[in-house]
């Protein structure tokens, strides 16, 4: 709790110091980084996985304006996925496993995006959409009882946002930011046929000289 | 300090102003770092630990194993071990009679009669056998594979069971990688023994988890093992 009013006071800290930088500027400069919390639902074969919507989650990034409304940029994040399964029986090859499962995912990805504003850099709400291309480190842990089955690997990864950021006041280079992403990956591993999450994202974008 | 700022000549303004504005940009910057790097850190503690809340009965897992090929009908009569073979950290064979191990005995035999076996004794020439194996490799980072028993000096040697010279035969599914303490059950085709001079495992349920080597949980383990194998059936 102590960490999270530190960060308040930082982060209002911040706001406080580039309102004051803002009134200098007359548009804001062109390279800005974001810090989201964010929310995702698994879906289709990952959900039966683990079915959770997972509220473990953040998202950061960072974006050069190329012109006043097409950005360049990077983006990461982690997410992670958790269902306890009560006990069940599990037909193997030759048998069966009685076991609690415990079913874990953890995405990080690490992508390329390009996003384009679909008003000027002056307006209250600026609405935008954006692309990511990349790959994903994909960790996935099932736990039957205590013994774990485990993989860690990379796939690729294509996630889709539509979202907004709004200024705190008129030309200032804090903005917040609310998005929806889509992620869609051809993974495959055991009961997982392809990842694909629906997610919400909340946080705050910086432009810095 | 009006003084002083009046003296000072139009370059050195200039330099103090730049080094204003420098000073201002790696403070700024600095914090902006430090606020993504704590919420980072934040957010990633975040991730949920499977084994922080496990109980020790939902840390346990019942692994049943069978030669498919066998009709389990087929078998009429059945002899079990009077004691457990205790494999422990690679040690070299040893038997134990523990208030455990005979509650174990008990339980097992039950089951079987339950299921419609008649229980003999080990000279009347038993269709099955069933040995019973506690394993302990807590400390010893080793495979344990019960297919190296008799190279091992033989915790049940087929001599036991009145086969001497025999080997016993286990599938591949047997080898487990262990660092925990177990409990197997095998149970042996004594009455195909002759044709191949071979003594095959035919059932193997594993008890792992923690917990296995405490009697109070041995009635609903062994319960489950039997529950989920409905083929085991005179």
């Amino acid at each position: 709790m102590k960490r999270i009013i530190n960060i308040r006071i930082w982060i209002l800290a911040i706001a406080g110091c580039l309102g004051v930088q803002a009134a200098f500027a007359q548009v804001r400069p062109p390279f800005s980084f974001n810090v989201n919390y964010s929310i995702a639902a698994p879906m289709g074969s990952l959900s039966d996985y683990s079915g959770k919507t997972s509220f473990r989650g953040w998202q950061a990034g960072l974006q050069y304006m190329l012109t006043d409304q097409l950005g360049i940029g990077l983006k990461t994040g982690f997410q992670d996925f958790y269902e306890r399964v009560p006990r069940a029986v599990y037909p193997t090859k030759s048998g069966d496993i009685s076991a609690v499962q415990t079913r874990t995912f953890q995405v990080i990805p690490a992508l390329a995006t390009v996003q384009y504003q679909f008003t000027k850099p002056d307006a209250p709400v600026i609405p935008y959409g954006s692309l990511g291309i990349g790959a994903a480190n994909m960790n996935y842990e099932k736990y039957w009882g205590m013994f774990v089955d485990k993989d860690n690997s990379w796939a690729f990864m294509l996630s889709p946002e539509i979202g907004v950021n709004i200024p705190f006041g008129k030309a200032s280079p804090l903005l917040l930011n609310i998005s929806a992403q889509y992620s869609y990956s051809p993974y495959k591993l055991a009961e997982i046929t392809n990842f694909s999450t629906i997610q919400g994202n909340i946080g705050l974008r910086w432009h810095i000289d | 300090m009006n003084t002083r700022f009046r003296e000072a000549s139009g370059k050195e303004k200039y330099e103090r102003m730049k080094q204003r504005k420098t000073n201002r940009f790696v403070r700024k910057t600095g914090m902006m770092l430090a606020v993504a790097a704590a919420t980072v850190l934040f957010l990633n503690s975040c991730s949920k630990d499977p084994l922080n809340d496990m109980t020790d009965e939902e840390s346990r897992i019942y692994v049943t194993n069978r030669d498919t090929t066998v009709n389990f009908a087929s078998y009429n009569t059945f002899s079990i071990v009077d004691s457990v073979a205790v494999a422990s950290n690679g040690d070299t064979a040893k038997r134990a009679l523990t208030e455990y191990d005979r509650q174990l005995i008990a339980a097992v035999k039950s089951a079987m009669q339950s299921r419609g076996y008649t229980l003999v004794d080990k000279a009347a020439k038993p269709d099955l056998a069933i040995n019973l194996t506690r394993i302990d490799e807590t400390y010893a980072n080793t495979y344990y594979n019960p297919g190296y028993w008799t190279g091992w000096g033989g915790y049940w040697d087929p001599w036991y069971w009145g086969y001497p010279g025999y080997g016993y035969y286990f599938p591949t599914y047997y080898t487990v990688y262990y660092q925990e303490r177990a409990v197997s059950i095998d149970v042996l085709d004594l009455k195909n023994a002759d044709a191949d001079k071979q003594i095959n495992a035919v059932w193997n349920a594993m008890f792992r988890g923690a917990g296995v080597w405490d009697s109070s949980n041995i009635n609903s383990m062994v319960t489950a093992v039997f529950d989920q194998s409905p083929y085991l059936q005179q």
